[in-house]
């Protein structure tokens, strides 16, 4: 083991942690706070962490800057899921409204790479037309980006992580065939894959960013099962071994342990760096340009709370958007048992799909769609489950526990409407960093309610027909948060615009879950990944045509540079 | 002892005893005929009777080859299925069987054929057929019937055509020593080009199995690409060698087949490497020997050349063969 990355910072001295090798270092570019670097980015996950490998790799000066802790997956993660919780963001937060979120595991994460540490590699294009919604669909708005250019950028990013995902996939246009080959079902999948035949739907197995063949250092999967507590085998394509580790090497520098706490504006209205917290101490970094990329709570938490006197409602924020529509995705199951053993926990949770209510819009009495998949919840999962949802206890608990091995469930990925009320504000209350934390209120509209009492019983229908009994269900979890920075072609509709611009500052940018409009049936990470291949491309295009506030990109690498710190 | 522990044993035993029968088929090939030993000849005579034992005997080699390969394959497949199904076992003696009876037809000088082998043989070549109907009914079976995540997954469809190829070659095999007195025939059709014709449909049907598994793999390594390029070339090589006239040396076929003879042995190094790149690598053999690449398929390619320089050479031997 190589120090307890809670309590001291790894990224520094010129290195960061090597995640492919246990105690190992690679060399790392570092930039001194007193002299603006071209990018400051706050958060390390799917929005950030691409956009920092990107825009290193186009030759611009990049500082990433993270809250968590820069893990080695090799050594620092346990086969032990209460071990495991350190993955998420469990700072102190208030949740509210009629259906207040239950925050962790579904939906935040705390690390160098964000919640892709513990992400269930779920890796979906969204449906063409949910690009368009309001236009074309009649709910929601419409985003500010044509879906022809993000199937580019799916690609780009797909081929990035070697997703593993079908052949051909049966729902959506066209899409060039995933890198690498789907994974084999396990029981779970089996089951989703019978009830889907039966119902006389497609289904298909779930494209997912975890290796099924090796890749360069990184082991193939090894369906231990512990994916969304971290995998410790380094299959899983999270941004920590994917986006970072190109980052670095192109001369970005990481920081870990920093917890952003207020974006500094200048008397002229551009931003001019960022006040972070490490070591014990608040520190300044200056910077041309200040990307927040801290996800849909803490991105608008932070915007909130660098509010000046020149913007006393918050950075970016003339639209008074700026923590509104957040949307969750329901996350309903629906469970049941089958005579044989099932084993749901070998392999990825999630190994087969069905996107049929995504891509079908007749016989649905709401907006929007859902897919729904395949189930492995861990044990100690499975029991909180089973305590909370349908609330046994004590000798019930046990005796169901020991169903464990026969369990199969189904569980959607559904569409929530974006709602003002629906938002993040700030609470009173400071939290260890003296910060004001954020208050999230969600409540479900009348449509969110159909779409999930729609997706159960059509779930039920599903179980049923492959041979379950004992069929209940779950009907109240959500997952995956959206919104609250919503990305837009006009300044009073939207905070940013489609190159995740502020409207108000033209070096802040936002690039994240945040800037989603709508949120679709499917899993939002490979488009927030995608929005930010995309953004890294405006940025550079912008930069040549001198409307950035930038040094001009250079083509120089770390690798470039004498290494003069070696692995260890 | 646990039953698991057991059956380690059991799949390490009969990858032990392949690797020692293909050396010591192997050895044989290179050892200095009749330096040892009453039933062998003397080298470099070019009768027709030394050259049909001598084509029998490399064709037993082959035919052998092919039952390593096969007794290796299916014992560590086998044992990952946990031998399910009883009848699971059947490749496993039959190969070995198979194996012994071609290491017994590698020494054996004698112009005859031999009965029990001719039984061997044809009892392989009749488990390599009903084994692909087993595998089969297996991959119709999986739920979304004949996908292709179940042509990767489920039980490898070409797999029992290699013992079946074996079983094949043995046949021939013994059709050509017979043969020394007369012109070698295999149902009347011309021994060399039989024997050619087979090999190179062979190499095609062993060719799709590769491109198959290394699809599954997406030719992540650029070296995947070799067992899908190379072999179709020697197949058409050998099936022109069968199709085309007399007189022909058929120098740059051979010296394919001998290509194709060290890609084999090459691939078994490959699918070794493969196994290093699972999580733990040889540390954790007794898993990733199961997970990575199948360490004893390449040889079907070895086998498959090594017949197909025995008909070049029969060939050779005797134009009309």
């Amino acid at each position: 083991m190589s120090g307890d990355p809670f309590h001291a910072t790894r990224a520094h001295d010129g290195r960061a942690p090597d995640v492919f090798h246990p105690g190992g270092w690679v060399p790392m570019r570092q930039y001194r706070e007193s002299e603006p670097v071209d990018f400051a980015i706050v958060g390390t996950g799917a929005g950030g962490g691409t956009l920092a490998c990107k825009l290193a790799e186009y030759g611009f000066s990049v500082v990433a800057l993270d809250a968590g802790p820069y893990f080695r997956p090799l050594e620092d993660f346990a086969s032990d899921e209460s071990e495991q919780t350190k993955l998420y963001w469990t700072d102190d937060r208030i949740v509210d409204g009629a259906n207040p979120l239950q925050l962790g595991g579904n939906n935040s994460g705390k690390a160098v790479g964000g919640s892709t540490v513990h992400f269930a590699m779920v890796s979906l294009r969204f449906r063409p037309e949910w690009f368009k919604s309001r236009t074309l669909l009649g709910y929601g708005a419409d985003w500010p980006l044509d879906w022809r250019e993000m199937w580019d950028y799916y690609t780009e990013v797909e081929q990035a992580l070697k997703i593993s995902g079908p052949v051909t996939y049966p729902w959506g246009p066209p899409r060039p065939r995933y890198p690498y080959r789907a994974h084999p079902l396990n029981g779970a999948a089996r089951a989703l894959a019978k009830g889907c035949e039966a119902l006389g739907i497609n289904w298909t197995e779930t494209p997912l960013a975890t290796l099924s063949a090796p890749r360069g250092l990184a082991h193939p999967c090894v369906y231990r099962g512990f994916c969304i507590s971290g995998c410790s085998t380094n299959a899983k394509q999270s941004a920590l071994v994917t986006w970072i580790p190109r980052a670095i090497a192109a001369g970005a520098e990481i920081r870990d342990l920093a917890m952003v706490g207020r974006v500094e504006v200048e008397p002229s209205g551009l931003v001019s760096g960022v006040h972070y917290h490490r070591d014990g101490v608040w520190r300044f970094q200056r910077a041309r340009n200040v990307v927040v990329a801290g996800y849909a709570i803490e991105t608008p938490r932070l915007l909130l709370n660098s509010a000046t006197a020149r913007f006393p409602e918050g950075l970016a924020n003339s639209s008074g958007l700026v923590g509104k529509n957040l949307m969750a995705q329901s996350n309903q199951a629906v469970w049941g048992r089958l005579e044989h053993e099932v084993r749901s926990y070998k392999g990825p949770p999630s190994l087969a799909i069905t996107e049929h209510w995504n891509y079908e819009d007749k016989g649905k009495d709401f907006f929007g769609g859902y897919s729904y998949m395949s189930q492995g919840p861990l044990p100690q999962l499975w029991a909180n489950t089973l305590f909370s949802a349908r609330g046994l206890w004590g000798e019930s608990l046990v005796e169901a526990m020991k169903d464990y091995n026969h369990v199969v469930g189904l569980r959607i990925v559904g569409e929530m409407l974006p709602q003002e009320s629906n938002r993040v504000s700030l609470a009173d209350e400071v939290d260890q960093y003296g910060l004001r934390i954020p208050r999230v209120t969600y409540s479900w509209c009348d449509n969110d309610k159909r779409l999930i009492d729609h997706s159960l019983k059509f779930m039920s229908r599903a179980l049923e027909a492959a041979d379950a009994d004992d069929i209940w269900i779950q009907d109240d979890d959500t997952c995956h948060l959206n919104g609250t920075a919503r990305m837009g072609s006009d300044a009073r509709t939207s905070v940013v615009d489609a190159d995740c611009r502020s409207w108000d500052i033209p070096n802040l940018w936002i690039c994240d879950g945040s800037v989603f409009p709508t949120v679709g049936g499917a899993n939002p990470s490979l488009t927030i990944q995608a929005i930010a291949c995309r953004t890294a491309d405006r940025i550079r295009a912008l930069a040549r045509r001198g409307e950035l506030n930038a040094a001009v990109p250079r083509q120089t690498s770390i690798r470039q540079r004498s290494t003069e710190v070696h692995r260890s | 002892m646990s039953p698991p522990a057991e059956r380690d044993l059991l799949a390490l035993a009969a990858i032990a005893a392949s690797g020692v029968a293909l050396v010591s088929l192997l050895s044989a090939a290179s050892a200095p005929a009749g330096s040892s030993g009453p039933r062998r000849a003397p080298r470099r005579i070019r009768s027709g009777r030394a050259a049909t034992v001598k084509t029998a005997q490399e064709l037993n080699r082959a035919a052998g080859t092919l039952a390593a390969s096969v007794l290796a394959d299916s014992s560590v497949e086998h044992y990952r299925g946990s031998f399910k199904n009883k009848a699971m076992y059947t490749p496993l003696a039959v190969s070995a069987l198979t194996l012994a009876t071609s290491i017994h037809g590698t020494a054996d000088m004698r112009p005859f054929a031999h009965k029990a082998r001719d039984a061997t043989y044809l009892l392989a070549a009749a488990t390599g057929m009903i084994g692909s109907g087993f595998h089969l009914y297996n991959v119709g079976k999986r739920v979304g019937g004949f996908s292709w995540q179940n042509v990767f997954y489920g039980a490898p469809i070409g797999a029992p055509m290699a013992i079946l190829l074996s079983g094949l070659l043995g046949f021939c095999s013994e059709r050509v020593r017979e043969a020394a007195r007369t012109r070698p025939r295999i149902f009347g059709l011309p021994a060399g080009r039989t024997i050619a014709a087979v090999a190179g449909a062979g190499l095609l049907g062993t060719t799709g199995e590769a491109g198959l598994l290394h699809f599954r793999g997406a030719y992540h390594n650029p070296f995947m690409l070799l067992p899908v390029t190379l072999p179709p070339v020697g197949a058409a090589l050998l099936l022109s060698a069968a199709a085309g006239g007399s007189g022909r040396t058929h120098r740059f076929t051979r010296g394919w087949m001998r290509v194709l003879t060290a890609m084999g042995l090459a691939g078994v190094g490959f699918h070794a490497y493969g196994v290093s790149r699972n999580m733990g690598g040889w540390r954790n053999w007794s898993q990733n020997i199961l997970n990575g690449p199948p360490l004893p398929a390449p040889l079907s390619f070895t086998g498959l050349a090594l017949a197909g320089l025995a008909a070049l050479g029969l060939m050779r031997a005797h134009p009309d063969a």
